[in-house]
């Protein structure tokens, strides 16, 4: 059929053309760069650059999450809100293909997000403190193994949070694709994001098989990395939270796609 | 399968939770006519449309356009349709023009040269480079049937689309679907709940109650259908009785060679007739010849109104 770039390229148009994505990318650097400012300036000795890189990352890796969740939630239900999703459907593409093409605006947006956050962290602080060479993982970012470089850490970090972002975001998009509500898309999904990791120890008390098979244990991926050779931590592998993330992730696109494609579209 | 028919209902059945929304639904609309869907609020009109559209699945039957089923062919089926549902909701956000290229990039064959020029005959040349939001309820009106126009479509449905215009939007609205069923050829589905608007705009009317279709009436004179009976005529005279008694004298009643049988009275003061449209004239002529004084004649033809409370029993209407 004809060119399926149209439709995301219509999505994008959708995403970029508003002022709150613009909002949140400008607050995004503008952290970053103030952060580092204030430590460059007002500290008698000022932190390295792979410090700063290590604090702000932890800091601003969720804001990411955030804004990616929020356009995630409302790509879909935000149409359904709006009334716009009537004449949306109404064309000669499929309902499968039009959710697909939202679908992979989203993603390129959580991917475009992590790729700022990646530059502006690298750039702002190389500005500020100058690059350094040589130093390793286990002094910056606590990593186990000694042999580790910051940066290839910093690197490995970034790719781990990828997959856990993309995990959130379908999960966002499922909500959105479910309920319908934006406001109860983005009220739901942030609820998800901010309080996994609390959800995750709160799991982890519990003594039963089960919770080793809960979402909110495995979303923090950078846990795996660096850990040197000793190969398994809590128990857990990497091999082992993917399959679960992965397991997750199919009964998030099944139940969005079910949903989406079927569902009379009223009021 | 090419028929005379753009659209086909059959047998269309909607129900939700139990409830019959629409039942056993079956139309033609023929191609190149503004046909009218009137019926009560909740009376199931814009069910049937989002049926049409896709935008509900039907619990039994087929709606085809164009031949193609919109349940089992869509893609195919819905290339023929411009539509608005229900209000025309653009994105806000977005410009007027942005609107129009969002929606033409989904349609193959739509290039800049259709958008701009969809773009003038919706009269927005001037603001279709703001945003949506700053727009009048009348400008987001045409610009959806812009949107609706874009890929030319052979079948536009527009859901009950004069509601919250203004008089003068309305009217535009109304020669504007006209002119392009007329000329364009264009089949225009509206549904309303505004006898008088359908009236006005429509060539046929199907009226539709409690999810049932209960009649069709053709609204354009000129098809024969109802020029054949005689509808009242009220004439407004100086001497109504003596008048009454000139034309029992000069018309001779029903007989054997075929005359017809004169129905004609006295009503407040107005002598009420029923006659065709040729006697008329006559009639009026007879009068003055006989010096009765004849102020006004009006031809008491049913309006839609008084037909659709007939037919719904004037239960629950509007």
């Amino acid at each position: 059929m004809f060119d399926f770039g149209n439709l995301v390229l219509n999505e994008n148009m959708k995403i970029y053309r508003r002022a709150r994505v613009w909002i949140m990318w400008g607050l995004m650097v503008l952290a970053v760069a103030a952060v580092s400012g204030i430590a460059y300036s007002s500290s008698a000795n000022p932190p390295s650059m792979w410090q700063m890189v290590a604090i702000e990352m932890i800091v601003m890796m969720p804001l990411v999450s955030i804004f990616a969740v929020i356009v995630a939630a409302d790509i879909v239900a935000g149409e359904f809100t709006a009334g716009t999703i009537k004449l949306l459907l109404i064309r000669p593409w499929s309902r499968s293909k039009i959710l697909l093409s939202k679908y992979a605006a989203t993603l390129l947006f959580g991917f475009f997000s992590m790729a700022l956050l990646y530059a502006a962290l690298l750039l702002v602080n190389i500005i500020f403190f100058g690059y350094e060479k040589g130093i390793k993982a286990a002094e910056v970012f606590g990593a186990a193994d000694p042999a580790m470089s910051a940066w290839s850490y910093f690197n490995q970090s970034f790719f781990m949070q990828f997959i856990s972002l993309i995990v959130t975001v379908t999960l966002a998009f499922m909500i959105s694709s479910v309920f319908r509500s934006g406001a109860l898309a983005i009220g739901l999904s942030l609820f998800v994001v901010l309080m996994g990791k609390t959800l995750g120890q709160l799991f982890g008390l519990i003594d039963r098989k089960w919770v080793d098979y809960v979402l909110f244990q495995h979303l923090d991926l950078t846990r795996y990395i660096g850990m040197g050779s000793s190969g398994a931590n809590g128990g857990m592998t990497l091999g082992f939270s993917l399959a679960v993330l992965a397991g997750y992730y199919v009964i998030f696109m099944a139940l969005s796609w079910f949903v989406f494609t079927r569902r009379d579209v009223a009021a | 399968m090419e028929t005379s028919a753009i659209v086909q209902f059959r047998n269309v059945t909607k129900k939700i939770g139990g409830k019959t929304i629409i039942d056993g639904l079956t139309l033609d609309l023929p191609r190149g006519e503004v046909f009218g869907f009137l019926g009560p609020n909740g009376s199931g009109k814009t069910t049937t449309i989002r049926m049409m559209v896709g935008l509900m699945r039907m619990t039994e039957g087929e709606i085809r356009i164009g031949g193609a089923s919109i349940a089992t062919d869509y893609e195919k089926a819905i290339r023929h349709v411009g539509a608005i549902v229900e209000k025309p909701e653009m994105y806000k956000y977005l410009t007027g023009y942005q609107n129009l290229l969002h929606f033409a990039r989904m349609i193959p064959g739509v290039g800049r040269n259709r958008i701009d020029e969809v773009i003038r005959l919706a009269g927005l040349d001037k603001r279709i480079h703001d945003k949506v939001k700053t727009y009048s309820l009348g400008m987001r009106q045409r610009l959806g049937v812009a949107q609706a126009l874009l890929h030319k479509p052979s079948l536009l449905i527009l859901d009950e689309p004069t509601n919250g215009l203004d008089p003068a939007g309305i009217r535009e609205l109304r020669d504007y679907l006209r002119k392009l069923a007329e000329e364009e050829g264009i089949t225009v589905f509206v549904s309303s709940h505004l006898l008088s608007e359908m009236e006005l705009m429509c060539d046929q009317v199907a009226i539709i109650q409690a999810g049932k279709l209960i009649d069709i009436r053709s609204l354009r004179s000129g098809d024969g259908s109802q020029e054949a009976v005689p509808v009242p005529v009220q004439f407004e005279l100086d001497r109504p009785d003596e008048a009454l008694a000139v034309i029992r004298r000069s018309i001779r009643p029903a007989g054997d060679d075929g005359g017809r049988e004169i129905r004609a009275s006295v009503r407040e003061g107005l002598l009420v007739i029923d006659a065709l449209r040729e006697d008329i004239a006559e009639l009026n002529a007879l009068l003055v010849k006989e010096g009765i004084r004849v102020y006004g004649i009006r031809s008491k033809a049913k309006s839609l109104e008084d037909q659709f409370l007939e037919v719904t029993g004037g239960e629950s209407v509007v």
